[in-house]
């Protein structure tokens, strides 16, 4: 029988190659070495759906297949390094989404970058290439090293992108800061790894001896831990490399206070925006949590702490979206917030909850940017809504998927989004009613239901309809197949994703069976010990509180008032943006309205951080120049002067240099006196 | 025999080079310079040694024969390798005919001269790095400073002289001060030793052998001697506050100079500390573990402030030089084997990222005529493959995984740690690796606005892509970076092999 995780490294290691064939001889390619990555992807793409029917078939996989480094079996840091793979249902379903929206982006950009006559296209491929890769790469990694490796690959990769457009002013700083404050975050997700590995000894994910079942039983005393910093309890000590690490998934998934990266990162091209912005390298950040959730799952201050981050971004975000001018920016803004609800549910004992979010999000955001590209490219790359209007009978192909993302994104009834977010708030409510900084989470979170359906609505209405605003909505440039065909794939999944775990059906009707992907992570088609929901819910801190009606009463209210919320945030941006010619309604909040314009001056904080941090840096200068090279010359200056004084000691006269003799013997015999004790 | 003929061959070609016709004596340089590196592939390939020389591990390669006798001692000519010199030897033998094709281009006066210094510099680092008597060493450690003078203080930039006098000064009398620690340490050993042999010095330091010696208890006079010698290698490391010769030196250097500088002469002094004090001195080390833990961190943060201060392309390269040793410092006062081991494996790794810098600096300095940050903009327009290659480099610098300065630098972050002979030591770690947080701020900063943006520089030449010869160097290095850091065990296996033997000298308590 063939042995299809063999394979595995091939999934990776295909993009890898359309990277090196891109970036090598791309310009002697057709279409910049776009087929190149197409057939890679699409490649990658078919293995991992065979990867996951193998999956379903009751296999799993947790293997190393190289050592990087190790110690030789000595010392006290005796550890090894090394990579491998790790395929259990989760990276089995991570490795679909991503090798598949890497593929419809891939197909896109041949619309977008090709037809739009766009320069530098093999490096923009060799970027997709790569970035695809080191995505790859990470969602198999079976340890938290190796994970950490391809994070920060994955890191590059946006940076090149962001700023491929590198002739402008725009992209470069974008990209720059792109990676500047991920790099802060994943300052203390390093710091994680070393600990983890000083802590366990191993950073593998997986198995009898991976640190999430050490942690276990050196909890539960039936194990203990390789080292712990001195006078520190082991309960903090774990809470403390779980926030740690915590730290990367911060910055990468653009939680606050670390998200300001991502809204200038839509200086890159849409598809870029869509694969990496929004359906992939942001998820890595919790996917790594989902990851190791066996880890944080033992503390329940880090959970906690994952729950406030994470209803805090869904909410703070979503408010900053409901201003926004242009496109892609209103978009930046949702996705925050809605990594925020995944945040939300993990924190909240909600595993099953986030992946199924990362799934449905995955599609939908992805679908969003990239009917954003598609109104982008006809109109002329002027993303400012106020010049749109109009377009939804030019362009009925973007608009009815664009449309479809829409419900989605604002938590419609029956499309994806909906029934995941719904799932996240249940399992906030129902675990929050025993917690109350839980419960704050889930208010906030249920806080940006309406806020979020509002600028979603808002955005769509005046994109699509009234009159067209500006010359370019009058008369659009017209997309091709290679921009429709994405867009309708992602569209259908945007539609039907959501019934792959129908939960609140099932508990309030009683169906059997529905709830797919619950039993698909609780490993019921087989999957690796001790990576399952359940196990997580066994070792979680929490505990289920219900309102009236018990389990489907709580289900039925919570679905009813956030359904409810979502459909009262559509109907005021229906009253006020679904006119012929819509005007600004910001005026109304006031002072408010600024503040949320500028981002609540965030920005502004972390320049004046990095402005303050020159200063240091420059007065580090003035003292290195002014002191410390200041004595280095002045001690040549001293000695040169000092030789010029000695000559004259060399004067000739024999009773003089007797003399000088004679006392330095006396002062030789002194100190070797004193430091030899003659005297004591 | 290899060793002799390698270091005698590398003579040869200096004197061969030096007599060369200026017009082709690049060339020739070149040519003769592939030589040794092939020489010490063979080194490398044949290596099936194991433990530390010094410690009574196996000495590759050795010779040793009596050459004459000071003070009741013999001095020989007596080298070898383990697997601490051998990946330096390496190192330097692979730098040099990259460095020697860079300076096809800038070096455009006296030719011949030029290349037989940087061949002649050649043959004395392998002396320093195959060299275990200490005498034998000595000689080649000074000797390293002459070509270096010369060809800082007649190939420069304006203030060339002052920067040469200002290295030649600062180094040597550094090299004094260790030069009297590590006699003291000899004459204190009595009769137990008879020769000046690193290794037999060192066992016999380690066995006990240390007596008084004028008038100091033996445990005075070793910590005394360890200062000394700390003292004398720290400026050459360099490490802060002995660090100011350094930026002067490579802003005045030419870049080949410059790319030897960074590239091997900084390893000379991690590699002395390494085998003098902390091979022979582990207990006097592992006393004052906290201050050079701390020297080490301040080395690390504050090389990495001076450098976010700087304009001059050159200058940020050369403070982050001082910050990419503060590390080597750390990995090697902890004493484990991920410690000691990395740090040595970050000499080669920053050997060959500071080398690409530099040399990637100055393949656009040759198109510019200006290092300035604020003079130009948007060099990527204009010379997209170096450009493409300096913007690798500089994710290297920043310890880019899957590049080898990540390899070295998690390799001492993961010894340093949790090492059980330096107290605080996570707080330190931690320290330390938020260098990797402002490496990054000041070289995508110089990037951003150097190398991105519109193309914008006031100059009479035409700046086009850069010849062939300029590039071919730095995309060798580029891919010996990335090869060390996905498979580093190219040097590591071996690295660590003679690093346990160091580590095993300091025992802790609990």
């Amino acid at each position: 029988m063939i042995d299809v995780f063999s394979y595995v490294p091939a999934i990776v290691l295909l993009p890898f190659f359309s990277f090196l064939i891109a970036l090598g001889v791309g310009k002697y390619l057709p279409k910049g070495g776009a087929f190149g990555g197409i057939a890679a992807t699409a490649g990658s793409f078919l293995l991992s759906l065979w990867v996951l029917a193998t999956v379903a078939g009751g296999e799993a996989a947790n293997r190393t297949l190289y050592t990087w480094a190790d110690a030789g079996g000595i010392g006290p840091t005796d550890v090894e390094l090394s990579f491998g793979i790790l395929i259990d249902p989760l990276s089995a379903l991570m490795l679909v989404i991503v090798t598949l929206v890497a593929l419809l982006v891939h197909v896109f950009s041949l619309g977008y970058m090709n037809d739009e006559g766009e320069t530098g296209l093999p490096r923009y491929y060799a970027g997709l290439g790569l970035f695809t890769a080191s995505m790859l790469g990470f969602v198999v990694a079976d340890n938290l090293l190796m994970a950490f490796m391809f994070f920060e690959l994955v890191g590059l990769c946006s940076y090149l992108l962001i700023g491929f457009h590198f002739r402008e002013p725009g992209p470069p700083s974008a990209a720059k800061k792109a990676f500047l404050v991920t790099r802060f975050g994943d300052y203390f997700f390093l710091i994680g790894v070393v600990a983890v590995l000083a802590t366990f000894g191993t950073a593998q994910f997986a198995g009898e001896g991976s640190f999430p079942a050490l942690a276990d039983a050196a909890l539960n005393g039936s194990g203990s831990v390789a080292w712990t910093p001195g006078g520190v309890e082991l309960q903090t000590w774990l809470t403390v490399v779980g926030l740690l690490v915590l730290g990367g998934v911060v910055g990468k998934s653009a939680q606050f206070p670390l998200h300001t990266w991502l809204p200038d990162a839509m200086e890159g091209p849409t598809p870029v925006s869509a694969l990496i912005h929004a359906a992939t390298m942001v998820a890595a950040g919790v996917y790594l949590v989902a990851r190791m959730y066996g880890f944080y799952a033992l503390s329940p201050t880090a959970l906690a702490v994952i729950a406030f981050i994470g209803g805090f971004t869904a909410l703070f975000a979503a408010t900053m979206g409901l201003v926004k001018d242009e496109l892609k920016q209103v978009l930046a803004y949702s996705t925050i917030s809605q990594y925020g609800y995944m945040m939300l549910a993990l924190g909240a004992g909600g595993y099953v909850a986030a992946v199924f979010h990362l799934t449905t999000h995955a599609f939908f955001k992805a679908l969003l940017f990239l009917g954003a590209g598609a109104v982008i490219i006809a109109m002329h790359h002027n993303e400012d809504m106020w010049d749109m209007g109009g377009l939804r009978s030019k362009m009925p192909v973007t608009y009815y998927t664009f449309l479809a993302g829409s419900l989605a994104l604002a938590g419609i009834f029956p499309f994806a989004g909906f029934w995941s977010k719904d799932e996240i708030l249940y399992e906030a409510l129902v675990h929050g009613l025993n917690d109350p900084l839980l419960l704050g989470g889930y208010l906030m979170g249920l806080l940006a239901v309406p806020v979020t359906a509002f600028y979603t609505f808002r955005m769509v209405f005046l994109t699509f309809h009234g009159e067209p605003r500006s010359e370019t909505a009058r008369d659009p440039e017209p997309v091709r197949w290679n921009v429709k065909g994405p867009l309708t794939v992602l569209g259908s999944l945007a539609v039907v994703t959501g019934f792959i775990n129908m939960v609140p059906v099932q508990k309030v009707l009683g169906l059997e069976g529905i709830d797919l992907l619950h039993r698909w992570l609780d490993n019921e088609w087989g999957g690796i010990e001790g990576l399952s929901s359940h196990h997580y819910a066994d070792i979680g801190p929490y505990s289920s509180g219900y309102l009236v009606g018990g389990e489907a009463g709580t289900v039925l209210v919570g679905a009813v008032v956030s359904l409810g919320l979502a459909l009262g945030g559509l109907a005021v941006a229906w009253r006020l943006y679904n006119v012929p010619s819509p005007t600004e309604h910001t005026a109304k909040l006031g002072g408010i309205k600024d503040v949320l314009y500028n981002n609540y001056y965030l920005d502004e904080l972390q320049v004046w951080l990095a402005y303050r941090t020159e200063n240091v840096a420059g007065g580090a200068n003035t003292f290195d120049q002014g002191i410390i090279d200041g004595v280095v010359n002045g001690v040549s200056s001293v000695s040169l002067f000092g030789g010029g004084r000695i000559r004259r000691i060399q004067s000739g006269v024999v009773s003089q240099y007797a003399t000088l003799l004679t006392l330095g013997l006396i002062a030789l015999l002194l100190a070797l006196g004193v430091s030899g004790g003659w005297f004591l | 025999m290899i060793i002799e003929a390698l270091i005698g061959f590398t003579f040869v070609a200096a004197l061969l080079v030096l007599l060369a016709p200026d017009e082709w004596a690049g060339r020739l340089a070149f040519a003769l310079s592939l030589l040794p590196f092939a020489g010490s592939l063979s080194l490398w390939s044949g290596f099936d040694g194991a433990g530390n020389a010094l410690t009574g591990g196996d000495i590759a390669y050795a010779t040793q024969i009596e050459w004459l006798e000071v003070g009741g001692r013999t001095v020989s000519w007596f080298v070898g390798v383990d697997g601490i010199s051998l990946p330096l030897v390496v190192l330097t033998t692979f730098l040099v005919p990259l460095a020697i094709v860079s300076a096809w281009t800038p070096i455009d006066s006296r030719q011949s001269q030029f290349y037989g210094l940087m061949l002649f510099m050649e043959a004395n680092l392998l002396g320093v790095f195959t060299a275990l008597d200490f005498f034998l060493w000595f000689v080649f450690w000074e000797a390293v400073l002459v070509p270096m003078y010369f060809l800082i203080g007649v190939w420069g930039g304006p203030r060339r002289k002052y920067a040469a006098i200002k290295f030649f000064v600062y180094t040597n009398a550094a090299s004094l001060l260790m030069f009297i620690g590590f006699m003291s340490l000899t004459f204190a050993l009595g009769g137990s030793v008879e020769s000046f042999a690193l290794p037999e010095i060192t066992q016999a330091i380690a066995d006990g052998g240390l007596g008084r010696f004028a008038g100091l208890a033996p445990e005075t006079l070793a910590l005394a001697a360890f200062l000394a010698m700390f003292l004398g290698f720290a400026v050459k490391v360099p490490i802060v506050p002995f660090h100011t010769w350094l930026p002067d030196a490579h802003v005045e250097a030419p870049t080949p100079v410059s790319v030897l500088l960074a590239g091997v002469l900084l390893k000379m002094g991690t590699y002395a500390l390494l085998r003098f004090n902390f091979t022979m001195l582990p207990e006097q080390a592992s006393a004052l573990a906290v201050p050079i833990a701390a020297i080490a961190v301040i080395s690390v943060i504050y090389g990495a402030m001076l450098a976010l201060a700087q304009k001059d392309l050159k200058r940020i390269v050369a403070y982050s030089s001082v910050s990419s040793m503060g590390y080597v410092i750390l990995g090697l006062i902890v004493f484990t084997e991920y410690g000691v081991g990395g740090a040595t494996f970050q000499m080669v790794a920053h050997g060959l990222i500071s080398g690409l810098m530099f040399m990637a600096v100055g393949v656009i300095y040759n198109a510019t005529h200006t290092r300035m940050v604020g003079d130009m903009s948007g060099m990527a327009d204009r010379m997209p493959v170096a450009v493409g290659i300096l913007v690798a480099g500089a994710f290297g610098y920043m310890g880019l995984p899957l590049m080898a300065g990540f390899a070295g630098e998690f390799f001492i972050f993961v010894g340093s740690f949790s090492a059980p002979a330096l107290p605080y030591a996570p707080i330190f770690t931690a320290l330390a690796m938020f260098g990797i947080v402002i490496v990054a701020g000041y070289l995508l900063s110089a990037m951003q606005s150097t190398l991105f943006g519109p193309f914008e520089l006031e100059t009479d030449y035409d700046v086009g892509p850069a010849p062939f010869h300029d590039v071919a160097p730095l995309a060798v290095l580029l891919v010996a970076i990335i090869v060390l850091g996905v498979a580093p065990d190219i040097f590591f296996e071996m690295i660590r092999d003679a690093a346990v033997p160091v580590v095993e000298g300091v025992t802790v308590d609990g």
